[in-house]
C-alpha cells in the first residue's frame, strides 16, 4: 500500500513538472496553429490583440496564437535552445545579429520570393533594411521603428526672451540657447535644464561619424568625427557641472510615460523619440510643445541620428514558418501598406516603407498629430544609423555608454575613451569563437 | 538489494533526490565540462581546452575589474557586518525595557526582500531628495552623489550591507544566550570589570558564532548581485561591476556560456581556498569552550 502511494505520488510530481501541459483555449480548431511571442502588456497588448484578430478573421488556413513574454529575450533563448520556440516572435533589434550568427533565427528571404525579396529590399526605409540585415540575409521585418528629435518648449522660449517659433538649425545655436534656458535656484543648483547633450549613439550620426564600415565589415570606433561628437557632449558636462546635473536629474521622477519630466517643465529642450507624441497625447493633452529635428553641426548631417526598434523574427526551429511569415507580411504591411497603415495608427508606430507613411490613413493621423510628421520625414532619411551589425552588438552597447560616461564625467579624454572602448570591442571580437556558419 | 522498507523511504524522497541530480549535480558538472568549451546555448559545445581560462587571466581587464570589486566588498562589508553584528547583540542582551521591539526592528532589514531594500536604498541615497543627503544638508555637509559617483559606489553598497546585519545578529544573540553564566560569576569573583569580562570571557566564547558568520558571510559576499543588478547594473565607471554581476553579463547577456562556466569554476576556487585558509586559522583564534 505504503510503495504505490509512494510510486503514486512520484509518478504524479514527475508528470506536473514534466509532461503535463495546460490545455489551450483555441478560437479556430481546425487551422494550423502559429505562436507568436511578443513582449506588450496593458494597453499595448490590446492593440497587438486586435491585430492578431484581425489577421485570424482576414483569412481561414492559420491562427495565430499570441502569449505574452516578458522578460527580455532570455526566456526565448532558452525555448530556443530548448528546441521548443514560438513560430514567430517580437524582440529588440539587437537579437538579430547574435542570432542570427549562431544560426538560431530563420532568413526571412529564404521565406519569400526572389522577386518580393528585391521589391521589398528596395521600398524599406534604410534603417529597417539595414538592422534587419545581416551578412547579406534579411532576418527581421519591424512592426514598429524609434527615431528621436528634438521636443521643445516654446514657453520657455519666450520666458527666456528667445523666439519661440525659431528652433536652432545649427549646433553652435543650440548651445547658445540652450545656456539660456538653464535656470537655477538661490543656492545656483539647477532648476530647469536647458539643454543636456546625453546618447553618444544618435550624436555620432548627426556629427557624419560612424561606427561601422560597411564596406570593408569593420568597426570604426576611432572615425575623428565620433571624437569630435563626444569631445562636444563633454563640454556639457564641463559647462554645466557633469555632478550638478546628474544630481538634478536624480531628483527627478522616472522617465516613464506621464512622468517624464519634460512635462513638468524641468527640461526645456530634450532629445527623445517618436513615441513621447502619443504619450503626451494621451497624459498632458494640454502641453505646449513642439517637435523638430536635430541642429546640425558644422560638418554634420542633417535628419540624422540613430534608430532602432521591434523585430519580427522566426527562430530555426519554428513549426509553422510560412505561416508566421504570412501574419507578419500582413502586420507590417510590406505586401498590401494601405491596410496595414491602420495598424500603425492604433500604435502611433513609424512606417517601415513610404507607402504606409502615404497611406491616406496614415495621412489622416499626421494631421490630427502634426508633431509625429518630424519623426516620419526623418525616417526617410539616409543619415539614420542603427548599431552595427557586429555578433557583439550586446557588448558594443554597454562599452559606448561607458565611454560616453566616462568622457562626460571628465575621468577619460573623449578621444581616450573611445579607444579604449576600440580595445575592448578588438579584444571581445579576437576572443569569440564562432564557428563560421553558413546563412540559410 | 533493496527491501521494501528502503524503496517505500527512496521513493517518498525521489523528488527532492531527483531534482539534486537534475538541478545541482548535474549542472554542477556540466559547467566544469562547458567550461572548457565555446557554447552560445544554440550550438553544440566546442571543446577548446583552457582557451577560456587563458583569455580570463591574460586577456579580460573586466575579469580583473570585477574581481578588484568584489574584493573591495568583500574586506569592507563582511568585517563590518560582523563587527556590527556583534556590537547589535551585545546591545540587545543587555535587560532594558522594550528590548523584544528593539530586537525586531534591527532584525526587520534582513526579511525585506531584496529588490525591496534595493529600491529603499536607491531613494535614501539619492543625491538630492535622498534622505542621507537631506540629513547630511542638515549639519551643513553636501553629500556625495553616492550610486552614482564611481568613488562611492561600493561603499554605498557596504553601508546598504551593514543595515541588513539582522541575521548575523540573532545567531549572536543565540551564541551569547550559550554562554554559560558560570563564566561570568567566576570572573566576577576574580574582580573582572565588565570590559575584562566581555574581552575574556564573552567574545572567546563568541568565536565559533563569529566563525560561523565569517565563512557565510565570505561566501555570500564573494556571490554579491542582486543589489548590484537592480541598483546600478555594474555603474558607473564599471565601479559596481562585481563578479557574479559580470559572470551573468557574460553568459546570459553576450552568450558565452562557456567562458562564464569558466567564470564560476575560477570564482569556486577562490571561495574554496578562502574558507580552506579562514577554517586552518580558526585554531589559533576560535574557542569550543573546552
Amino acid at each position: 500500500m505504503q510503495i504505490t502511494a509512494a510510486a503514486a505520488a512520484t509518478v504524479f510530481v514527475a508528470w506536473l513538472f514534466l509532461g503535463y501541459t495546460p490545455p489551450e483555449r483555441r478560437t479556430y480548431a481546425g487551422r494550423e496553429k502559429v505562436v507568436f511571442w511578443h513582449m506588450w502588456t496593458s494597453n499595448w497588448a490590446d492593440v497587438i490583440n486586435r491585430i492578431v484578430d484581425r489577421y485570424n478573421k482576414s483569412q481561414d488556413r492559420y491562427e495565430v496564437v499570441p502569449l505574452i513574454v516578458t522578460g527580455g529575450s532570455l526566456k526565448t533563448l532558452i525555448a530556443t535552445a530548448g528546441g521548443d520556440p514560438p513560430d514567430c516572435m517580437a524582440q529588440w533589434e539587437m537579437v538579430i545579429p547574435a542570432w542570427a550568427e549562431r544560426g538560431a533565427i530563420t532568413p526571412l528571404d529564404s521565406l519569400m520570393e526572389p522577386e518580393e525579396w528585391v521589391d521589398l529590399k528596395a521600398r524599406l526605409y534604410p534603417a529597417v533594411r539595414k538592422i534587419g540585415t545581416y551578412r547579406d540575409h534579411f532576418y527581421g521585418l519591424s512592426t514598429g521603428m524609434n527615431i528621436w528629435a528634438m521636443y521643445y518648449r516654446p514657453s520657455h522660449f519666450i520666458e527666456a526672451d528667445l523666439d519661440p517659433n525659431h528652433f536652432p538649425k545649427t549646433l553652435d545655436e543650440l548651445d547658445k540657447i540652450a545656456e539660456e534656458l538653464y535656470c537655477y535656484d538661490d543656492q545656483g543648483r539647477i532648476r530647469r535644464i536647458g539643454f543636456m547633450a546625453n546618447q553618444l549613439r544618435h550624436w555620432i550620426a548627426i556629427f557624419g561619424g560612424s561606427l561601422y564600415d560597411y564596406q570593408s565589415d569593420r568597426l570604426t570606433i576611432m572615425n575623428p568625427r565620433n571624437v569630435a561628437a563626444l569631445t562636444w557632449m563633454a563640454s556639457y558636462g564641463e559647462k554645466y557641472g557633469f555632478e550638478q546635473v546628474l544630481e538634478f536629474q536624480a531628483g527627478l521622477p522616472s522617465t516613464f510615460a506621464a512622468n517624464w519630466p519634460f512635462i513638468t517643465g524641468a527640461y526645456s529642450i530634450v532629445l527623445d523619440g517618436q513615441w513621447r507624441v502619443e504619450q503626451l497625447r494621451q497624459y498632458a493633452p494640454d502641453l505646449d510643445y513642439e517637435t523638430a529635428p536635430v541642429p546640425t553641426p558644422k560638418g554634420g548631417k542633417p535628419l540624422a541620428g540613430w534608430s532602432n526598434g521591434n523585430f519580427m523574427i522566426i527562430p530555426k526551429e519554428a513549426k509553422n514558418k510560412e505561416g508566421a511569415m504570412e501574419f507578419m507580411r500582413f502586420w507590417s504591411g510590406v505586401d498590401k501598406p494601405e491596410r496595414a497603415a491602420e495598424f500603425y495608427t492604433w500604435g502611433g508606430w513609424l512606417p517601415i516603407v513610404p507607402e504606409i507613411a502615404e497611406a491616406p490613413i496614415y495621412q489622416e493621423y499626421l494631421r490630427k498629430y502634426p508633431k509625429f510628421r518630424t519623426f516620419v520625414e526623418m525616417m526617410a532619411s539616409p543619415n539614420i544609423q542603427v548599431t552595427p551589425p557586429t555578433p557583439v552588438q550586446a557588448f558594443l552597447n554597454q562599452r559606448l555608454f561607458w565611454a560616453e560616461d566616462a568622457a562626460c564625467r571628465g575621468e577619460w579624454t573623449p578621444a581616450g575613451a573611445l579607444e579604449e572602448m576600440d580595445k575592448d570591442l578588438k579584444r571581445e571580437l579576437t576572443n569569440m569563437r564562432l564557428p563560421a556558419k553558413p546563412a540559410g | 538489494m533493496f527491501n521494501r522498507r528502503d524503496l517505500t523511504g527512496w521513493l517518498f524522497a525521489s523528488p527532492i533526490v531527483i531534482g539534486l541530480l537534475v538541478f545541482t549535480v548535474y549542472p554542477f558538472f556540466a559547467s566544469l565540462y562547458l567550461s572548457f568549451c565555446d557554447y552560445d546555448i544554440f550550438t553544440s559545445p566546442n571543446w577548446i581546452g583552457w582557451t577560456n581560462y587563458t583569455t580570463l587571466f591574460t586577456q579580460d581587464p573586466l575579469f580583473w575589474k570585477s574581481l578588484k570589486n568584489v574584493l573591495f566588498y568583500t574586506a569592507f562589508a563582511v568585517p563590518l557586518s560582523i563587527a556590527f553584528g556583534v556590537i547589535l547583540a551585545l546591545l540587545l542582551d543587555a535587560n532594558i525595557r522594550g528590548l523584544s521591539v528593539y530586537r525586531t526592528l534591527f532584525f526587520l532589514p534582513s526579511i525585506v526582500p531584496i529588490v525591496a531594500s534595493s529600491v529603499l536604498w536607491m531613494w535614501l541615497l539619492n543625491p538630492r531628495i535622498g534622505l542621507v543627503n537631506t540629513l547630511l544638508r542638515l549639519v551643513g555637509v553636501e553629500g556625495p552623489a553616492w550610486l552614482n559617483d564611481p568613488g562611492w559606489s561600493k561603499p554605498s553598497l557596504i553601508i546598504m550591507a551593514v543595515w541588513g546585519v539582522g541575521h548575523f545578529m540573532i545567531i549572536y544573540l543565540a551564541g551569547l544566550k550559550d554562554i554559560p553564566v558560570t563564566l561570568y560569576e567566576a570572573a566576577m569573583v576574580d574582580g573582572a570589570s565588565a570590559w575584562q569580562r566581555m574581552r575574556h570571557v564573552t567574545l572567546p566564547m563568541l568565536t565559533p558564532v563569529i566563525f560561523f558568520n565569517l565563512v557565510m558571510g565570505l561566501i555570500g559576499a564573494f556571490q554579491y548581485f542582486t543589489q548590484a543588478f537592480i541598483m546600478t547594473a555594474g555603474g558607473p565607471l564599471d565601479s559596481t561591476l562585481f563578479y557574479a554581476l559580470n559572470l551573468f553579463y557574460q553568459a546570459f547577456r553576450y552568450l558565452k556560456m562557456g567562458y562564464a562556466s569558466a567564470m564560476a569554476w575560477v570564482l569556486f576556487v577562490i571561495v574554496v581556498a578562502i574558507t580552506a585558509a579562514v577554517f586552518k586559522s580558526q585554531g589559533r583564534w576560535v574557542h569550543y569552550g573546552r
